[in-house]
């Protein structure tokens, strides 16, 4: 008896697996996928297919190119169903990395096509989504870069690069940015993506060849958001502004002026508090500490005064920018990117939930928000003084 | 009582009159005195130096009137003496390389002891070599067998009991074991078993395995091993074992599932090492089971799992590849396993222009010729050698048959096929036992104290006690043990 309700229970394990049983090499691996809108109201969809052998004959060399295939139609399944149509191997998307999606899209409401991809059980939900700024996201997909084996990871690996090391874009994936979308008074942000250079010459292998590429990606603006709208384009400066005050960054570069010498400041542990004082009162710390990454002049770096001086006028700089990002938005754009709104309904709730109509237009642009920074030059890189100084 | 010429009449008939008997009487003061001896098993020279001139010699010092019988048996010239007096003893005696002398009136027969060397002397041994270490191995004589073991532990308390089995082949087997060690209970239990063992003839170990398990495995649950060393730790643990008459292969019992993974040599090097080999070959185990299986479960149903960059890499070098990928796993480890099986049936020079063409075909060819994805050789080759690293045969071709059977199922069910697999082959392991002593021991049922030589193992002053899965009467091996 013990033994044949073991056996029942192995088999009941085993018939739970799922039956779609398919070949990996029949399947159209898609790595990235753009959304556009036409102007007769359309969605066009880009697909891009990673495992294409090089040529027909000669496949076992291993190396994989891309080609791209887009369909049109009123739903993104309609759109979905032309590609399929048009590709020999059945698509597969468990290994989506990057979706693009246009400005038109952005404007129109994210919202209104999220549900498709999150409703798709093959989907990882951990993709990177983008906005491609000032042309159509489809061009994005045919970008060859010379870096990256195929374009999708060349996408996803200059967000991680740019985010890590730059701390000039934020890198949201696919399901924390719904996440946002759908929290109280936390307005989502977006890495934008353009391209230099020409579409055309871009495209194509020869792109690959040259020392110096015609056409590459650029990613530096962000787009930011109310609620899943589009509301407009923020440079780098306030991308690392918003990032300092979300504190959502691993490492901060700052260059700021002394005496008339350009100075770069670096720091790796950037620790940002916000704190509610009352509804209407808000108050930020930035900590951090760091090193010098670059002088541009002659400064007494090795003088413990002159430091001190130093980081006065670095924090006056860094205060100074950092509000002039918070007024942009509560001024000109109305977004609150910082999560105060979150925070506040986390502390109050019942007032929240009475102003959360007018929170974007009338309640965030008035919040009265203080900014203090406390940085501190901790050491001056692999040199003690700067190089006009050793001279003399 | 009966005559000589008769009774060497009867043995040549009993024999069917073979070429290799040989008999000869010699008068001893007028009494007729037969010798009889196999040619064949016995050596010739010792029959002439030990047996006639004994004979010759008793003839010259003797009185005419004296008792032939007793004078042979006291003065003849060897260690061996044995007297027989049943006629039916015959024929195992003369087999076995004895001689046997019979005196005309008496009702005794004098057995001595002229065999032939037949086997090829103590070599290193080639199925386990180590690096260091004893190289000696055992043969094929018993005597050389139980000689290997006894020089190792002088204890008075090491005992061989001998039974006979075999109807035909009259094949002695000795069960060794430390008296006041070993379980008892187990020794009379395999006892038992060898007592009622029906059958005509065994020539190996091999054949006594299937009558000491009643348990159906294709895991071996005995040890079977060709390292006096290995035999003697076994026997210094408390174990039990079984040596065949001709077979340079013993039996090691009760054994557990991690005795296979450990080597006599790891008594003799360093403990931190061995835990690192042996982690390595548990290591080695679970990628020899797995990785065929998993590579089918994660191209044909999860391919979720795979990384992006080598799933698109996965996928390109399965492209022209005309069958499915089972069937691609399945016919190269066919083609492994013929290849491993000649090369072990075919003579020693052969051996090269095989692993030629093996490794022509299993690898450049069959990939050249878009007949199999490189991807699917380099799996088939990490399980092969993976698999290589186990010295028992019967351990071995067990995975090989677990390993089909985690195939089939990843073929149909994917990863959860080959997890469901995975816990019927845990379940099968635990409910084996031998002569009473869990297979996984000491895993399950967890013995601490046991762990000190499992997978880790710890310098010997640390490890005090046998390993206590084992229903050892002295537990411990410091101390109060000798």
């Amino acid at each position: 008896m013990k033994k044949k309700i073991i056996w029942l229970l192995i088999g009941v394990c085993l018939i739970t697996g799922c039956g779609n049983y398919r070949e990996i090499n029949d399947l159209a691996i898609v790595t990235s996928i753009a959304i556009d809108k036409t102007d007769d109201g359309k969605y066009e969809l880009t697909y891009l297919i990673a495992n294409s052998p090089k040529s027909q004959t000669s496949n076992k060399e291993g190396e994989a190119t891309t080609t791209i295939y887009s369909g049109k139609g009123k739903t993104l399944n309609e759109a979905t169903n032309i590609i399929d149509r048009k590709t020999p191997k059945s698509l597969y998307y468990g290994h989506i990395n990057v979706v693009v999606i246009s400005e038109d899209i952005a404007k129109d409401g994210f919202l209104k096509i999220a549900d498709w991809l999150l409703r798709n059980p093959e989907t990882r939900k951990q993709f990177y989504l983008l906005q491609a700024k000032d042309i159509h996201a489809k061009t994005i997909l045919k970008i060859v870069e010379p870096l990256e084996s195929f374009p999708s990871q060349s996408i996803a690996s200059l967000i991680e690069s740019n985010a890590t090391f730059e701390s000039l874009t934020s890198n949201i994936k696919y399901s924390p940015f719904i996440e946002r979308i759908l929290s109280k008074g936390f307005d989502p942000i977006l890495p934008a993506v353009t391209i230099i250079g020409s579409e055309k010459k871009g495209s194509t292998e020869k792109n690959l060849e040259k020392t110096e590429p015609d056409t590459y990606l650029k990613l530096n603006d962000v787009a930011i958001f109310i609620k899943d709208k589009f509301v407009g384009y923020v440079g780098e400066k306030d991308s690392q502004a918003i990032s300092v005050l979300n504190d959502s960054i691993s490492e901060f570069k700052f260059t700021f002026k002394y005496h008339d010498h350009d100075v770069v400041y670096i720091s790796n542990n950037i620790d940002t508090k916000v704190k509610i004082k009352d509804f209407n009162h808000i108050s930020i710390k930035v900590k951090g500490a760091g090193y010098l990454s670059e002088v541009n002049g002659k400064i007494d770096i090795d003088k413990t005064d002159v430091v001190k001086k130093m980081e006065k006028k670095l924090e006056q700089k860094a205060e100074k920018d950092f509000k002039a990002t918070l007024k942009k938005m509560q001024n000109e754009y109305h977004a609150d990117v910082f999560g105060f709104g979150n925070k506040l309904y986390g502390l109050y709730p019942k007032k929240w939930d009475k102003i959360k109509d007018q929170w974007n237009n009338e309640y965030f642009p008035k919040l009265n928000v203080d900014i203090q920074t406390d940085f501190q030059i901790v050491s001056s890189g692999a040199l003690n003084r700067t190089i006009g100084e050793v001279k003399k | 009582m009966a005559k000589v010429k008769l009774i060497i009449e009867n043995v040549k008939k009993l024999y069917g009159q073979s070429s290799d008997l040989q008999t000869r009487i010699i008068e001893v003061h007028g009494k007729n005195v037969g010798v009889l001896f196999m040619e064949s098993s016995s050596s010739s020279d010792n029959v002439s130096d030990f047996v006639v001139k004994s004979i010759d010699y008793v003839a010259k010092n003797t009185n005419k009137l004296s008792d032939v019988y007793q004078h042979l048996k006291n003065n003849i010239f060897n260690s061996q003496l044995t007297t027989i007096t049943d006629f039916k003893d015959f024929p195992y005696y003369l087999s076995s390389g004895f001689t046997i002398v019979i005196v005309d009136g008496s009702s005794e027969a004098i057995a001595l002891e002229t065999r032939a060397t037949l086997d090829r002397g103590v070599t290193e041994s080639t199925s386990e070599p180590i690096l260091r270490g004893p190289k000696d191995s055992f043969t094929e004589s018993n005597a050389k067998n139980l000689g290997l073991i006894r020089k190792r532990i002088k204890d008075h308390n090491l005992w061989f009991d001998e039974v006979k089995v075999g109807a035909r082949t009259q094949s002695k087997v000795n069960i060794a074991y430390i008296k006041d060690i070993a379980d008892q209970n187990c020794v009379t239990a395999i006892k038992e078993v060898l007592k009622k063992i029906d059958i005509d003839g065994i020539l190996d170990g091999g054949n006594l395995r299937e009558y000491l398990l009643k348990k159906k495995s294709v895991f071996p649950q005995i040890l079977s091993t060709e390292r006096p060393d290995l035999a003697c730790q076994s026997l210094l643990n408390g174990k039990i074992v079984i040596l065949v008459e001709n077979s340079p292969f013993v039996l090691i019992l009760p054994n557990v599932f991690i005795d296979f993974i450990h080597t006599s040599e790891d008594q003799y090097q360093k403990p931190f090492n061995i835990s690192f080999t042996r982690i390595l070959k548990v290591i080695a185990l679970i990628i020899t089971l797995f990785t065929p299986a998993i590579y089918i479960a994660i191209t044909t149903f999860d391919q979720t799992v795979v990384p992006d960059e080598l799933l698109i890499s996965l996928a390109v070098q399965r492209e022209g590849v005309p069958f499915p990928t089972f069937f691609e796993v399945i016919l190269l480890m066919a083609i492994f396993e013929i290849l491993r099986e000649s090369d072990v049936r075919s003579p020693a020079n052969m051996g090269a222009s095989m692993s030629i063409v093996g490794a022509l075909i299993l690898g450049q060819a069959a990939v050249d010729a878009g007949i199999v994805s490189p991807i699917a050789v380099i799996v088939i080759a990490i399980t092969s050698i993976c698999s290589l690293i186990f010295t028992d045969v019967d351990f071995m071709n067990g995975i090989r048959t677990w390993r089909f059977i985690f195939i089939v199922s990843a073929t149909f069910f994917g990863l959860i096929g080959i997890i469901a697999t995975g816990l019927m082959l845990v379940l099968k392991l635990a409910s084996l036992d031998s002569f009473g002593v869990p297979f996984l021991a000491p895993f399950s049922p967890l013995i601490n104290s046991s762990q000190k030589d499992a997978v880790i193992r710890y310098p010997l002053p640390r490890v005090f006690k046998r390993p206590m899965y084992l229903q050892n009467q002295d537990k411990t091996k410091q101390g109060g043990g000798r």
